[in-house]
């Protein structure tokens, strides 16, 4: 039988197949476009409809009445809210972001104005240096402690909040959810309810999107058996990258420094001419609007009127119009970033706490492909063609 | 990597993308079917036999061997860092004494992160100095991990020692003899650099995000912990010191063989004829190992590396780097726990060069993944 060629970069392949098997054919572009990386039933991903699923079930409708410990679940598990296993882990995904004392002392011993991406990737490590002893067989009990590892985020990055408030450290209430306590250190107060709904849809959006370079970076760290703080300290790593979500650091800097609309267009228009970025545009995935920019920008309405916060909307809205005015004829669309980065803002977070928020999201998605692909990994190998200089002596040496 | 698309633009390739060619590389020639390893067109036999690890570390990062000034230049600039921030010393007190020597060098590393001022960061950082400073803090920070789990305070570098010898200095405690240095050194020399594996990859994906190249090491160091990769000469070590002697090496090794049992050490995902590294690094380990008085040791590898490879050569596996190291390691009093550490700093060079070879081009590196829910 032929083998059949999968267009993997044309427009009408979206990317659900009944089974995946090895080898294939496929398109393959720079960045690894095109490459099949694995197969997967965490989620679903379609670039070029904009639809994007986890375990079958639309985003859209996820957002609905987001919640993202159950999202977690749902992700991770596979099952949904109301399966026997939802409350139990709910009640772990809580009680996991209790730290060792060490880890909190090693957090505070940095100085408060430590980038937080840099600290929260400290912490982690430490922290996996508490949940296993050397010559552990990490084989056995990995399902459950991947499983922790979203809790332990988030209790890292409170502690992390609240140093850079100069708060002491507080235990978080097992009773309460990862928005509302991750808000409370934001805020220092009790945060309102549509605060903790909004915080729940931004980690919702953000939860998974299929092997983009956090998740793959973790994904070949997995394939070498590595513990698995090992590949939480590789995907951070990725997170904070300026291209990646990093970049939702640059859009509220960039933002912020805009002194009005008319200030904002000017700018926008200036960079351009100087082949410069706005940061929250462009994505290697979509050539199309992001469908979770779409809700975002709803929800960036609402909570800036809610917050008295028009002026810094309009900002974005005006440059979101005159960036997209000058890039959409190069394919270039604004990105989950723009708008996210906005609403973590709006919700107490200054600019560099935007990709630790966007971390805590992330780690629900990544450990659920990471884990899933545990069982059938293989060591990632690619090759590359040399085109350097031919074999040559050394110099001083004959021939 | 060079950040621009493959040559090919329709592949086949397996799981792990096994035969994917994702592009072009100024950097090595991994010749898997004539043995030969390059960088930059010298084969690291020539470079182990006439240069330092200074030299091949500046030749496989920026493209050519440096001359007598250039040199003097990189050397002072590894000197430069070689006293990594206090705080990620004292970051091996914060963690359990019983984590794995590689996690608390991990986390050394990270501490030592949140020291780099944001501005080291990319693309600025893009430059000498970092590679410098990566370089140099690694090999402090391993030595003082190393130290610390015999319960021993970090020393401070000999700047009249050269990269090799002051880390086994840092390490050990002790000047290492001049042939001890060189034998080292040689190891780190045909470890410097090997292409786009797995750690190899990892820390270009974590680079092409804009991170910076610690960011990018660290992923790197990730992959080589794990125990498919990097931990792999410990394994083989581990194995080869269940072996009393070579006629028991022999026994074993056909029994092994007739049950199918994978040897640690051998078989190579390019390779599939015999590791120019291993080639390269034979004859140190021998010398070194007579020096130590183990000569049976060596003889013990010796008449296992041969079993397995009558039996499995016509299939294309041999013995890779792997099986070879930890005979060095061994001698020079390197515990096995700490094996994959020398490989650690030695191939980050690679990494490193393959970082600021893609970053003036390349986009982010995002493949897919395809549904089967």
């Amino acid at each position: 039988m032929p083998e059949q060629v999968l267009h993997t970069l044309g427009d009408g392949f979206d990317w659900r197949l009944d089974h995946l098997q090895w080898p294939v054919t496929t398109d393959v572009a720079a960045g690894l476009r095109g490459v099949i990386a694995g197969a997967t039933r965490v989620m679903w991903l379609d670039p070029s409809s904009g639809g994007l699923a986890y375990r079958g079930v639309p985003i859209e409708t996820l957002a609905e009445r987001p919640d993202f410990e159950a999202v977690s679940h749902l992700l991770i598990t596979g099952e949904a809210d109301d399966s026997p296993t939802a409350g139990r882990f709910r009640a772990n995904l809580r009680a996991s972001r209790t730290l060792p004392g060490e880890v909190t002392a090693l957090l505070r011993s940095l100085g408060p104005g430590t980038h937080p991406t840099r600290a929260l990737r400290a912490g982690v490590s430490a922290l996996g240096c508490h949940e296993l002893a050397e010559g552990e067989d990490l084989a056995g009990e990995r399902h459950w402690r991947e499983l922790r590892i979203v809790g332990q985020v988030v209790g890292l990055l409170t502690e992390v909040i609240r140093h850079r408030r100069s708060v002491g450290s507080a235990a978080d209430d097992p009773g309460e959810s990862l928005a509302t306590g991750v808000l409370r250190a934001l805020m220092g107060a009790d945060p309102d309810p549509e605060d903790v709904r909004v915080l729940n849809l931004l980690w919702v959006l953000y939860a998974a999107h299929g092997v983009d370079a956090p998740t793959f970076a973790s994904m070949v760290v997995a394939s070498c058996l590595a513990d698995p703080y090992y590949n939480i300290v590789a995907g951070l790593s990725a997170l904070r990258g300026t291209r990646q979500g990093g970049a939702s650091q640059t859009v509220m800097e960039q933002l912020l420094h805009r002194r009005d609309p008319a200030d904002a267009e000017r700018w926008v228009r200036r960079t351009l001419a100087a082949g410069g970025r706005i940061a929250g545009f462009g994505h290697p995935d979509y050539r199309m609007p992001d469908p979770r920019v779409v809700i975002l920008r709803k929800a960036g309405a609402a909570m800036a009127r809610r917050k008295n916060r028009g002026d810094l909307y309009e900002i974005a809205r005006v440059t979101e119009t005159a960036a997209t005015r000058e890039l959409a004829a190069r394919d270039v669309h604004v990105n989950i970033n723009f708008y996210g980065g906005l609403l973590f803002h709006l919700l107490g977070a200054e600019p560099e706490l935007a990709p630790c928020l966007i971390a805590v999201a992330r780690m629900a998605g990544l450990v659920a492909l990471v884990h899933e692909s545990l069982d059938t990994i293989r060591l990632y190998r690619p090759l590359s063609r040399y085109v350097g200089p031919p074999q040559r002596s050394l110099p001083g040496e004959a021939g | 990597m060079i950040g621009r698309s493959p040559v090919c633009p329709v592949q086949r390739y397996g799981s792990g993308l096994d035969g994917l060619v994702v592009g072009d590389t100024t950097i090595s020639l991994i010749d898997g079917l004539s043995s030969r390893l390059l960088y930059r067109g010298y084969s690291v036999e020539d470079l182990v036999e006439h240069v330092t690890f200074e030299e091949v570390s500046h030749l496989v990062l920026f493209g050519e061997l440096p001359d007598r000034s250039a040199l003097e230049e990189w050397k002072g600039e590894l000197i430069r860092w070689r006293e990594p921030p206090q705080a990620a010393f004292d970051a091996l007190h914060r963690v359990p004494f019983a984590a794995h020597p590689l996690a608390k060098y991990r986390t050394t590393l990270t501490v030592a992160a949140c020291h780099v001022g944001d501005l080291d960061g990319a693309p600025s950082g893009i430059e000498r100095r970092t590679p410098a400073r990566i370089l140099s803090w690694t090999a402090a920070l391993a030595a003082a991990a190393i130290r610390h789990a015999e319960r021993e305070a970090p020393l401070s570098p000999d700047p009249r020692l050269g990269f090799a010898g002051n880390f086994l200095y840092q390490a050990l405690g002790r000047r290492p003899e001049a042939d001890e240095e060189r034998a080292f050194d040689a190891s780190l020399i045909v470890q410097a650099e090997h292409g786009l594996h797995a750690a190899a990859l990892a820390a270009l994906i974590v680079s092409s995000t804009g991170a910076d190249l610690g960011s990018a090491v660290l992923a790197g160091m990730g992959a080589l912990s794990g125990v498919r990769h990097g931990a792999a000469n410990q394994l083989a070590f581990e194995m080869l010191g269940k072996l009393e002697d070579a006629d028991h090496a022999r026994r074993w090794a056909r029994e092994a063989l007739a049950r199918g049992h994978r040897f640690p050490g051998f078989g190579h995902r390019v390779y599939k004829c015999p590791d120019p590294r291993v080639r390269a690094l034979e004859p140190w380990a021998r010398r070194l190992l007579a020096a130590h008085g183990m000569d049976e040791r060596w003889h013990t590898y010796l008449a296992l590396r041969e079993e397995v490879e009558a039996a499995l050569g016509p299939r294309g596996i041999h013995a890779n780097v792997d099986s070879i190291t930890g005979l060095l390691y061994h001698p020079l009093g390197l515990p096995p726990g700490a094996f994959p550490i020398p490989f650690c700093l030695a191939i980050q060079t690679g990494w490193m060069a393959h970082c600021l070879e893609y970053a003036p081009d390349g986009p982010m590196i995002s493949p897919g993944v395809v549904y089967v829910g």
